[in-house]
């Protein structure tokens, strides 16, 4: 009895560890947050919150922001959508290798891209800043809508076909498909609005409007000059209404996704011939992937070969100087952004395999716990977490120096990309039976053995894939990099600096090392062992 | 589970640094500060942490990082590129005393008598003009007071001075010409449609790339401009007699009180400040004039030297005291 009680509370043990790391990395860093806006040097007062609405900068900062994202998302679902529609559904040339690519911007951090869009056009006004960030995030759309048609059973689509004509059976389709698209667009949005980097970026460049995650930065950059309490705390007070909006986004997001019916192909949908617009609708696609990574890779390009100096003409001499200089400038950084990518990525997969077994078989509203740092912008998810790691009365005992450290920036890079895996590994483990689990118990085995076997195995391709998803979003990461100490030295974060000031020749090599990383990890499966690259989606 | 442990193991050991390495905030920028503290760490053979600022919050971040931080200090050295801000952090009591022995020949003027700082290395604030809109250089513009003249009316800019070298920039002036007469060059300025960009690098890209004939900026961002090929000229402002001056602001380092490892701080800040240091920072891309005399400065004439030019004599001491208080106003008067 005892040993069952021993072996059941070790069985258990990872789960309760990765909840652990929940409450700690995020939960209470939040909290606490939230929790010093209510009480001043007198105790507690909601000083701080009335405060709020005296400032007439942030209406103007929400309108910006909705504007944006609006803007951003409805071309994120022109173009993911349009990709996914084309590519997945009909008789497009090379849909089989184009479909697959819908993910690709995913890998090019949007800071790449609004280099390359700074570099080619003035990206000042707000339809470039809109139009760029609509192209970054177009992959979130274009995944689930492309997942979405897949999911679709196309005999039902035959049959509506048959008895109720093209416009209705395609508004069945539409409406079948319809919490997949709409949950991507709440990601495009999501993203949209919670982006502090781009946006700063572009001012830099000279855009001369913000939205309200540059403000919140704002505040907090500034709060030298804050010398009483309301101002201490006005960019807290300023982010939680923000953080509850991207709560609920996210919860509806995730609803949606959920009610997208997983049915399992049957069979496919039928192809569309699209007759004479088989070739000029290759343009979309193709349109999306140049905007999304033809356009940065150019740029950074030319930026090697020495198109932002005007001292010399663009040669091959040039980039080998500029790959020189990276040498010597960029390296150690690219190195720290590989490797923290990787603890990052094997950090998430170790928590999140725990959390999507359990909300996948007995606690669903797990998901929402688990995908909770989704709604949180990563630079105030920083924020609190250096606050609370520095003099947070309970946080604080980690260690006098942990905030400092390499381990505290992998941990803070693990809380904020949690989400992503932790929900992919959740919708692979419902999708296994539940038949060889429970047959599985009988099979007289270490538990040990048996978790192993039966819930490990099986996930693996959905580990992987979650890994992968990790490894490249912790090394596009910026937000984050900005605000703790060891991240800073990431090469993102290194590039964003570099370009300001006029670096651009060895910056565009690291950059395009960084890409190529970031591309040849995902493919190191179809190297190797011939996987299909439509596994990436 | 095991391999879950042996993360925390692994991630535990990372964690646990032992004893606090030194660690210096550098507010220069990194790809002129970084290869210098490398060089020193080396020499000294210590494991020095950096933590550089970016540009959008330029120093202003690093500040607040350090007034936040002042009950349990990270940091054992701040390398600040504007002196006002050092000499702020000063007065809030953040600040040891240390008066480096490398110092000594450094003139009195750029030295805190009470040892909180140690100027050297100066940017001066200058403005960049563009030569293919305005070939003619007796049609340039030689004063900030071009700002408000209706010859320039939209076009020319200046950064918004929420952060950076314009933050101290105009708080000096403030200082300088008073509040009323300041209010008055603020209010034409908006009149003049004057274009108040991000930052400094903004405003010389918006020159560089001929988008505006001039602006101000830092003389490092007009010196990269310059040595990348860009067709643009440097003004020293107001050097007219009884002119104001040009706006020099030095680089300024200071230990923090109870921040780690001292000694060792201590000695790192002797490098910083020494004449070798000065020369390199001349040399290098930046091209920051030298505090001393003796030093080679920048090897681009048009960046001149100290005694080349009028520098507008700024009372550190009340600009740095009247910094917050101007810096609240300015995000009034230029909100982000």
């Amino acid at each position: 009895m005892q040993n069952r009680a021993r072996t059941d509370l070790l069985s258990k043990a990872p789960l309760w560890l990765a909840l652990l790391f929940l409450a700690i990395f995020v939960l209470l860093p939040m909290l606490q947050l939230a929790g010093q806006t209510c009480f001043g040097p007198d105790g507690f007062t909601l000083r701080a919150w009335s405060a709020l609405f005296d400032d007439e900068a942030i209406a103007t900062q929400v309108a910006a922001t909705l504007q944006l994202g609006g803007a951003a998302t409805a071309l994120s679902l022109l173009l993911g959508g349009g990709h996914a529609w084309l590519t997945t559904r009909t008789d497009l040339p090379g849909g089989g290798w184009l479909g697959p690519l819908g993910i690709a911007p995913l890998v090019v951090p949007p800071i790449f891209v609004a280099m390359g869009f700074a570099d080619l056009f003035p990206a000042e006004g707000f339809w470039p800043c809109a139009i760029l960030l609509g192209v970054a995030h177009a992959p979130f759309v274009a995944v689930l809508a492309a997942r979405g048609l897949r999911a679709v059973d196309g005999r039902a689509y035959e049959a509506a076909l048959l008895l109720r004509g093209r416009a209705r059976a395609e508004r069945w389709l539409l409406r079948a498909i319809a919490p997949e698209l709409l949950a991507g667009c709440l990601l495009a949005f999501l993203f949209t609005v919670a982006d502090h980097g781009v946006p700063e970026f572009l001012t830099v460049k000279g855009k001369t409007w913000h939205t309200y995650a540059e403000g919140i930065f704002g505040r907090w950059t500034r709060r030298a000059v804050g010398t009483t309490f309301e101002e201490l705390q006005s960019p807290i007070v300023a982010a939680l209404p923000f953080l509850a909006c991207l709560g609920c986004l996210l919860w509806a997001a995730l609803r949606l996704r959920a009610a997208a019916p997983d049915r399992g192909v049957v069979t496919a949908l039928p192809v569309r011939r699209l007759g004479p617009w088989r070739w000029p609708a290759l343009l979309l696609p193709l349109g999306y992937l140049l905007a999304g990574v033809g356009l940065p890779v150019f740029v950074l390009l030319r930026w090697v070969l020495g198109s932002a100096q005007r001292l010399e003409p663009m040669s091959l001499d040039y980039a080998r100087q500029s790959f020189q200089k990276a040498i010597d400038q960029g390296l150690p950084d690219l190195l720290h952004s590989v490797w923290l990518a990787i603890a990052v990525a094997l950090l998430v997969v170790l928590l999140a395999v725990p959390l999507a077994r359990q909300s996948g078989r007995r606690w669903p509203l797990l998901d929402l716990v688990a995908a909770l740092p989704a709604a949180v912008p990563a630079i105030l998810l920083g924020i609190a977490l250096i606050r609370s790691f520095h003099d947070g009365p309970v946080l604080q005992r980690f260690g006098d120096r942990f905030d400092q450290s390499w381990a505290f920036a992998a941990c803070a890079y693990a809380a904020r990309f949690l989400p992503f895996a932790a929900l992919t590994l959740a919708s692979q483990v419902r999708r296994l039976p539940l038949a060889a689990e429970e047959a599985g118990r009988f099979v007289l085995r270490p538990p040990a053995s048996r978790a192993l076997r039966l819930h490990v195995l099986p996930l693996l391709p959905a580990v992987w894939s979650a890994w992968v998803l990790t490894f490249v979003l912790a090394l596009r990461e910026l937000d984050l990099a900005v605000v703790l100490p060891a991240a800073n030295a990431t090469a993102v974060r290194r590039l964003a600096n570099a370009v300001h000031f006029q670096h651009e020749d060895w910056s565009g090599v690291i950059a395009l090392l960084l890409l190529s990383v970031a591309v040849l990890v995902p493919l190191v499966p179809a190297l190797l062992f011939g996987r299909r690259l439509s596994s990436l989606s | 589970m095991r391999s879950l442990l042996a993360l925390g193991l692994l991630f535990a050991t990372a964690a646990c640094t032992g004893e606090a390495a030194p660690t210096i905030y550098v507010a220069l920028d990194e790809q002129f500060s970084r290869p210098l503290l490398d060089r020193f760490a080396q020499e000294l053979g210590v494991d020095l942490v950096q933590r550089h600022d970016t540009e959008a919050s330029k120093t202003v971040g690093l500040v607040s990082s350090l007034l936040e931080e002042r009950n349990n200090p990270r940091a054992s050295i701040f390398w600040c590129n504007e002196l006002a801000q050092v000499v702020h952090l000063g007065q809030q009591g953040l600040l040891l005393p240390y008066a480096s022995p490398a110092a000594a020949d450094m003139p009195a003027t750029w030295r805190d008598p009470d040892g909180l700082w140690t100027g050297f290395a100066a940017r001066a604030r200058i403005l960049i003009v563009n030569t293919e809109l305005l070939p003619d250089p007796a049609t340039w513009p030689t004063s900030y007071r071009d700002l408000v003249d209706p010859k320039w009316k939209g076009k020319c800019a200046v950064a918004k001075p929420l952060t950076g070298t314009t933050l101290t920039h105009f708080a000096a002036l403030r200082v300088q010409l008073g509040d009323a007469a300041f209010g008055t060059f603020v209010d034409g300025m908006f009149e003049n449609d004057v274009q108040f960009l991000q930052g400094n690098g903004a405003t010389m890209k918006a020159v560089r790339d001929g988008r505006l004939p001039w602006a101000f900026t830092d003389t490092d961002d007009y010196h990269i401009a310059k040595m990348k090929g860009h067709q643009v000229a440097c003004v020293f402002p107001d050097q007219e007699p009884g002119g104001l001056g040009t706006l020099l602001i030095p680089n300024a380092v200071a230990l923090i009180r109870g921040g780690p490892a001292p000694d060792v701080a201590k000695q790192l800040i002797d490098r910083i400040v020494s004449r070798e240091t000065e020369a390199l920072l001349a040399a290098a891309d930046g091209a920051q004039i030298p505090l001393r005399t003796g030093v080679a400065g920048p090897k681009d004439p048009a960046v001149k030297q100290l005694g080349e030019f009028r520098a507008m004599a700024w009372d550190v001491s009340k600009t740095a005291e009247n910094l917050a208080r101007c810096s609240a106003d300015f995000h009034q008067r230029w909100p982000k």
